[in-house]
């Protein structure tokens, strides 16, 4: 289960942060999503070294947390989308198709002539969008 | 790891017993530890002391119930009590003596072999002799040894300690028997080594029989087994077969977990958890020490994973995550300490099936970390469980007797009964209470901080701030649990100062509101009033759901209502109203009169969102008291309106500085404090709302000229609470990194859409505008040469001029400089094209003026000169001498500065420009030419040059009279007036003689512009020379000025090029008259004159000519005698009109072949029609 995803921008501020706990937990998934921002720094500049792919977006697992899976993705505009889960067992063509469907709807939420490029999301369309994305987490490929 | 015991952390060491003649034991000891591997030794000085070796105990009964899986003293045991090998020592004489010692022998032998009866210790018999008696010990001796011991021949060593080195070269020789033996200690660490070897597999082949045929009867055993195995194949240092057997124990005892139900769960959860760690600590050093990082990373990984959600007990849960704290920092111990480079990383996923270990996973930090959050996990269920306890009552004294029991991981209790100790078994509840009285024993923070600490420091020097600062939080927060708000608070500020710059709004939020608190512990109102605004002002999170969650730690959920809360106990504090409480003994502090609070907002202060000020002047410039307009625009975050008392607004110029006071309320007594005379004025209301600017506009007026700049406006609110803001500019204002993501409404500051944009803080006050004129008498061109004068002019016409200063600068129109390219003499005269010479000037009337009054600087292209007091409608005037050296057009800046009132004379100072561009031009440029003999040649020239040489100096005849005339051409735009010239002779007068000399005009020769002057001068030359130098023509010229007559005369210098004076040896000169007339015959004559020693041959020719009848020979040949000349002549009638060529006429020297044809224009003749009216005189030509 997916229970944290965040568009983080530029200056590795967060442009859009959604937890999907019940739990009070969302400050600590603020703080796994901010240190994750370390470990997709180390694998941009050190590309050789984590073994990444030139012009891949998908920078993998991030951090095995102890009950969390971080994953990372880095858009070609450098803008960061993390995901946080509570899945022990994903596979990395899960995590690659919620990426691409995420880019996608960040895209669209964007192109928006209302939003202003390096503000934060506030787009509600965006955010349905994103809860029915992460809900169908996992669902595409097992089926 | 340190809490682990000595024989688990190092590998283990074989061990020996040695036994009698005890001299040697250090000997043998220190050999055998110093070889690699190293071999351990008992040493015991004779054989009654060998009941230390524990006898081999009777064989367990098997159907017993098993008390433990591995016993706690096992493996130390091994290590330092159970010997693999017994090394008996013999001397040589106690075996050779009398009977009685060899019966002592004997049975001290039979001793030996009965206490190690049942184990398989490895007998080894060591005779010790001397050198000088080792031929004492009879072979017969050494045999029966042999036989007692019942020992192999490789294993009696003779062992001779004091001539170590002839016996190895002797004994091989003389003691055939036991030749494969070395005798060297050497030789004594191998046999041991062997035999130990030999024990320890042996051993180990024992056990491993029993589990390979699955002789065992419980997993204990199974694991016991396997645990045992790795143990004997470690003391050999077989550590691949160690790693697979600690691997089947470990994987044996998880199968234990639900299956076991020897014991009461909590103590078997405890005591399998308890070996499982000490087999993972041995699979984690093996791999580690071998160098497979990746493989104990994922065996460390599943090893937690196994383990993590077995956490027992609810009452015992602490004791779990302790337990598993203590992994994390073990292996992150073990991960530092091993020689694990990153660099030498190479990530093998090929060995590792499942996801490779991410980048921190390989940082000892990651687990420091970690060890760290379930370190305080860990205090938080303690906490809980002794809160829970405290209803049970206090812990009784039956917990001090529990000690550990036999078997690792499990406790019992330990009773007297007499003299004896009897071990209790302990049930559940017992041993929980024991746990918690063992818990509370231990203070967790300060290891959680060190733990913290540590992985802060490899975080931040491995640049992972983020990661860094999280530990740094978590750090902070232990801190202020422990009440140590000082280290806390600078944790969280350093912390804090992260998620500012990043915009992590909620992580912003918590770690205010510790520092809120932290203020609050250490009394610090200032502080605690910063952090509240700045907590009431922070930007509202996105996401609803976020801001709600509850574990904002003492800030409480980052909501609105909360932010409005924060907002209203700040200012109650501010105000005085409320008492700042802190918990600690040095009690409230309150905001009074005698603790005023000030806060300074700057332009990377966090509280830029709490107040902004701008400050915008609507002009770039204004004239000095001229009115212009200021707005001052103010913007607060906060979430409730504030009111502010009054607000000051403050400038560079604090004549200008102003107090706005708010109208709505009663004047408050802070004012009355101000100074005197400082303008107050009054808005309606100083009511800033959230997110909306408040904008005043006032206009400012400043005598003063230069940067009028808005430093500061302080805003009073409250009797005892001042805000300082430093006022920004609109133009350059940026918002904070905090609100720049947020999707605010944009206003703009000033209602002026462009002033917002460009609005600047600071204005530009011009100077008054000078009422003093400055002239500068412009007379055309300058001359090169002269002194240009001229004159400038300060003529006042409103302002008095007070210390005024002139200042003169010449600057080169074209650019660079006024100096030549050699820029390195840049004071050397001869380099400077223009000069400034001199500044004179006439003090008007007052003469008595103090000299030290007056500045006076020249430099070649700069110049100060002082001004004198002027009043209104007076003026003063001074001359400007400039000289220039070469043609060239420069630039003069005047300007003049000076004060118009005399009692402030550093400031205000008044300053007017001029400049003109003045031209430097050539007065006069002088030529000149030779005019040799003319139609005289010579023949044969005094010395042959090459053509190139020729053409450079005029070549002069010696004792020949040479004219030389000279030409001067104005090449000004003004008449010149000519007073003398003269030639100035370099050399000596006997070289040449040179007629005038010089020649003063009687009048002077007015030459006006474009005119030439020439002037002729004679040359005899006296001196064979090939470079004669002539002199210099000096022209004395003035300017011809009809006004005055004082203008300095200059002079012109040209220097004459040398020449080259020969002495020809034959001259051709040919003679005609200058003009002839038309059929009247004239006389055309050829002479040749010989000037050597020699008779010279010449032949001579005459052409035919259409244009002359001609008599005389066409063809001659003619002998010159030495120094005297020959004349050849012809007559001629002219047949034409006009200019017509003569005969061309051909000489030729035979001896020196040289032939001399006279130039065209010297052999032309002009034919009258018929002779003329004039009256010539011949010879004028």
């Amino acid at each position: 289960m997916i229970v944290c995803v965040a568009v983080v921008g530029h200056q590795n501020n967060p442009l859009y942060i959604q937890s999907f706990t019940k739990a009070d937990d969302s400050l600590k998934l603020h703080h796994i999503v901010h240190c994750s921002l370390d470990v997709v720094d180390e694998r941009v500049n050190n590309p050789k070294k984590s073994g990444l792919i030139i012009n891949e977006t998908f920078l993998g697992l991030l951090n095995p947390t102890e009950n969390y899976k971080v994953y990372g993705y880095l858009t070609n505009t450098k803008v960061k989308f993390i995901l946080v889960t509570t899945d022990l067992e994903v596979r990395d063509a899960d995590a690659r198709v919620f990426f691409g469907r995420f880019h996608t709807a960040y895209v669209n939420a964007v192109s928006n002539p209302f939003h202003i490029p390096g503000k934060k999301i506030t787009s509600r369309k965006f955010a349905e969008r994103v809860s029915t994305i992460v809900k169908s987490f996992g669902l595409s490929s097992s089926s | 790891m340190e809490e682990y015991p000595e024989e688990l952390r190092t590998p283990p060491v074989a061990l020996t017993c040695l036994v009698g003649c005890p001299e040697v034991h250090p000997l043998i000891t220190a050999h055998l530890h110093s070889q690699q591997p190293p071999i351990n030794a008992i040493a015991l000085p004779d054989f009654s002391k060998i009941s230390v070796i524990p006898p081999k105990k009777p064989s367990r009964d098997a159907s017993g119930p098993l008390a433990g899986i591995i016993k706690r003293d096992w493996l130390s045991k091994h290590r330092t009590r159970i010997p693999a090998v017994v090394a008996a020592i013999f001397s040589s004489r106690d075996i050779s003596g009398d009977p009685a010692q060899w019966l002592q022998v004997c049975t001290h032998l039979d001793n030996l072999k009965a206490s190690i009866r049942g184990r398989n210790t490895k007998l080894v018999l060591l005779l010790l002799t001397n050198w000088d008696n080792k031929d004492d010990t009879s072979e017969e001796c050494i045999l029966a040894l042999r036989k007692r011991a019942e020992v192999d021949s490789k294993n009696l060593i003779i062992f001779v300690p004091d001539h170590e080195e002839e016996l190895k070269q002797s004994l091989s020789r003389q003691v055939p028997f036991i030749v494969s033996l070395s005798f060297k200690v050497f030789g004594l660490w191998t046999v041991f080594g062997e035999l130990a070897n030999t024990y320890y597999r042996d051993e180990g082949r024992r056990v491993r029989t029993r589990l390979e045929k699955k002789n065992y009867t419980s997993i204990e055993l199974n694991v016991r087994y396997c645990f045992k195995v790795a143990l004997y194949a470690e003391f050999r240092r077989d550590w691949l077969e160690a790693l697979k057997f600690y691997e089947d124990a470990y994987h044996a005892l998880r199968e234990m977990v639900g299956t076991s139900t020897r014991m009461p769960p909590i103590q078997r959860l405890v005591e399998i958890k308890a070996v499982a760690e000490q087999l993972h600590f041995k699979m984690s050093t093996l791999l580690l020490h071998g160098g497979k990082v990746l493989e104990a990373i994922t065996w460390f990984r599943q090893h937690t994973a196994n383990y993590r959600k077995l956490v027992g007990s609810p009452e015992v849960i602490f004791l779990h995550w302790e337990w598993l704290s203590r992994q994390y920092m073990v292996f992150a111990q073990l991960l530092e300490t091993s020689s694990f480079n990153d660099a030498l990383y190479v990530p093998s996923t090929a060995s590792v099936p499942e996801e490779k270990p991410t980048e921190w996973e390989f940082y000892p930090a990651y687990y420091y970390q970690l060890a760290a959050t379930y370190l305080k996990e860990k205090n938080t269920c303690l906490e809980f469980a002794l809160s829970m306890s405290v209803d049970v009552g206090p812990i009784d004294g039956s917990a001090e007797s529990v000690v550990a029991s036999a078997y690792l991981g499990q406790y019992s209790r330990l009773l007297e009964h007499g003299d004896a100790f009897i071990m209790q078994p302990l049930t559940d509840e017992e041993y929980a209470r024991y746990a918690l009285a063992e818990g509370k024993r231990f203070q967790d923070s300060f290891e959680i901080i060190a733990l913290l600490k540590k992985s802060f420091e490899a975080y931040s020097s491995s640049k992972a701030e983020r990661t860094a600062a999280y530990c740094g939080l978590q750090m902070a927060r232990e801190y202020f649990s422990l009440n140590d708000f000082s280290n806390a608070k600078q944790m969280f500020d350093s912390v804090a100062n992260l998620y500012r710059r990043e915009g992590w709004l909620l992580s912003l939020w918590e770690v205010l509101g510790y520092l809120r608190e932290c203020s609050k512990g250490m009394s610090s109102a200032k502080d605690f009033i910063e952090y509240s605004l700045e907590m009431a002002s922070l930007p509202e999170t996105t996401g609803s759901v976020e801001s709600f969650a509850n574990d904002c730690g003492p800030a409480g959920p980052a909501t609105l209502s909360e932010r409005e809360k924060i907002h209203k106990e700040a200012f109650e504090v501010s105000r005085g109203d409320s008492e700042l409480n802190s918990d600690e003994q040095n009690g409230a502090f309150k905001v009074k009169s005698d603790y005023p609070l000030y806060l300074e907002i700057d332009l990377i202060s966090p509280l830029r969102a709490t107040l902004l000020a701008l400050a915008a002047f609507h002009q770039p410039m204004v004239k000095p008291g001229a009115p212009s307009l200021i707005t001052i625009s103010l913007r607060s975050q906060l979430p409730i309106n504030v009111e502010i008392d009054q607000l000051e607004v403050q400038f560079n110029q604090s004549e200008c500085n102003f107090i706005i006071t708010n109208g709505q309320k009663p004047q408050i007594g802070s004012v009355s404090n101000l100074q005197l005379g400082r303008r107050v004025e009054t808005a309606p209301d100083l009511v800033l709302a959230t997110n909306k600017w408040l904008r005043l506009t006032y206009e400012i007026k400043s005598d003063l000229s230069g940067k009028l700049e808005c430093i500061y406006v302080i805003a009073r609110i409250g009797p005892n609470f001042t805000i300082c803001c430093r006022a920004e500019s609109p133009a350059s204002m940026n918002d904070s990194p905090l609100w720049k993501f947020e999707n605010l409404l944009e206003t703009i500051p000033i209602k002026d859409p462009g002033l917002a944009l460009s609005g600047q803080k600071a204005i530009q006050v011009e100077e008054p505008d000078p009422q003093v004129d400055l002239i500068l008498g412009s007379s055309g061109h300058a001359l090169v040469g002269e002194s240009f004068i001229l004159p400038v002019t300060v003529a006042s016409k409103g302002h008095a001029v007070q210390s005024g200063e002139l200042k003169i600068n010449l600057v080169d129109t074209r650019g660079g400089g006024l100096l030549s390219p050699r820029e390195e003499e840049p004071f050397s005269s001869d380099n400077l094209h223009v000069e400034l010479v001199d500044m004179s000037c006439d003090t008007p009337g007052d003469q008595s003026e103090a000299p030290s009054d007056k500045i006076q600087k020249i430099q070649p292209s700069f110049g100060l000169i002082s001004v004198p007091s002027l009043d209104v409608g007076e003026s003063w005037s001074c001359k400007l001498k400039i000289k220039w050296n070469r043609p060239k057009p420069i630039m003069l800046y005047v300007s003049l500065g000076y004060s118009p009132q005399s009692d402030e004379p550093s400031l205000q100072k008044v300053h007017v420009h001029k400049n003109l561009q003045i031209e430097g031009k050539t007065a006069v440029a002088i030529n000149h030419w030779y005019m040799l003999p003319f139609r005289q040649d010579p023949l044969l020239p005094s010395k042959l040059k090459s053509v190139s040489e020729t053409d450079q100096a005029p070549s002069l005849a010696l004792n020949e009279k040479t004219m030389l005339i000279i030409s001067v051409k104005n090449c000004s735009e003004v008449p010149l007036r000519l007073l003398s010239m003269s030639i100035e002779t370099e050399e000596k007068s006997s070289t040449c003689t040179i007629r005038p000399q010089q020649e003063e005009f009687r009048e002077a020769i007015v030459n006006m512009p474009g005119e030439e002057f020439k002037k002729v001068f004679t040359i005899f030359p006296k001196v064979n020379s090939t470079k004669l130098k002539i002199g210099t023509v000096s022209l004395r010229w003035e300017r011809e000025q009809p006004h005055s007559n004082t203008t300095a005369s200059q002079v012109t210098k040209h220097r004459l090029a040398d020449v080259n004076v020969e002495l020809p040896l034959l001259v051709v000169s040919l003679e005609c008259p200058p003009h002839a007339f038309l059929g009247s015959p004239f006389l055309y004559s050829v002479k040749i004159l010989n000037q050597t020693e020699m008779l010279q041959e010449i032949k001579c020719s005459i052409s035919d000519s259409q244009s002359f009848v001609l008599s005389g020979p066409h063809s001659d040949t003619m002998l010159v005698l030495p120094r005297s000349a020959q004349v050849l002549a012809y007559m001629l009638v002219p047949l034409g009109l006009g200019s017509l060529q003569l005969p061309r006429v051909s000489v030729t020297s035979v001896r020196y072949s040289a032939g001399l044809q006279p130039s065209t224009v010297s052999s032309l003749v002009f034919v009258y029609p018929a002779k003329p009216h004039i009256d010539l005189k011949p010879g004028d030509a």
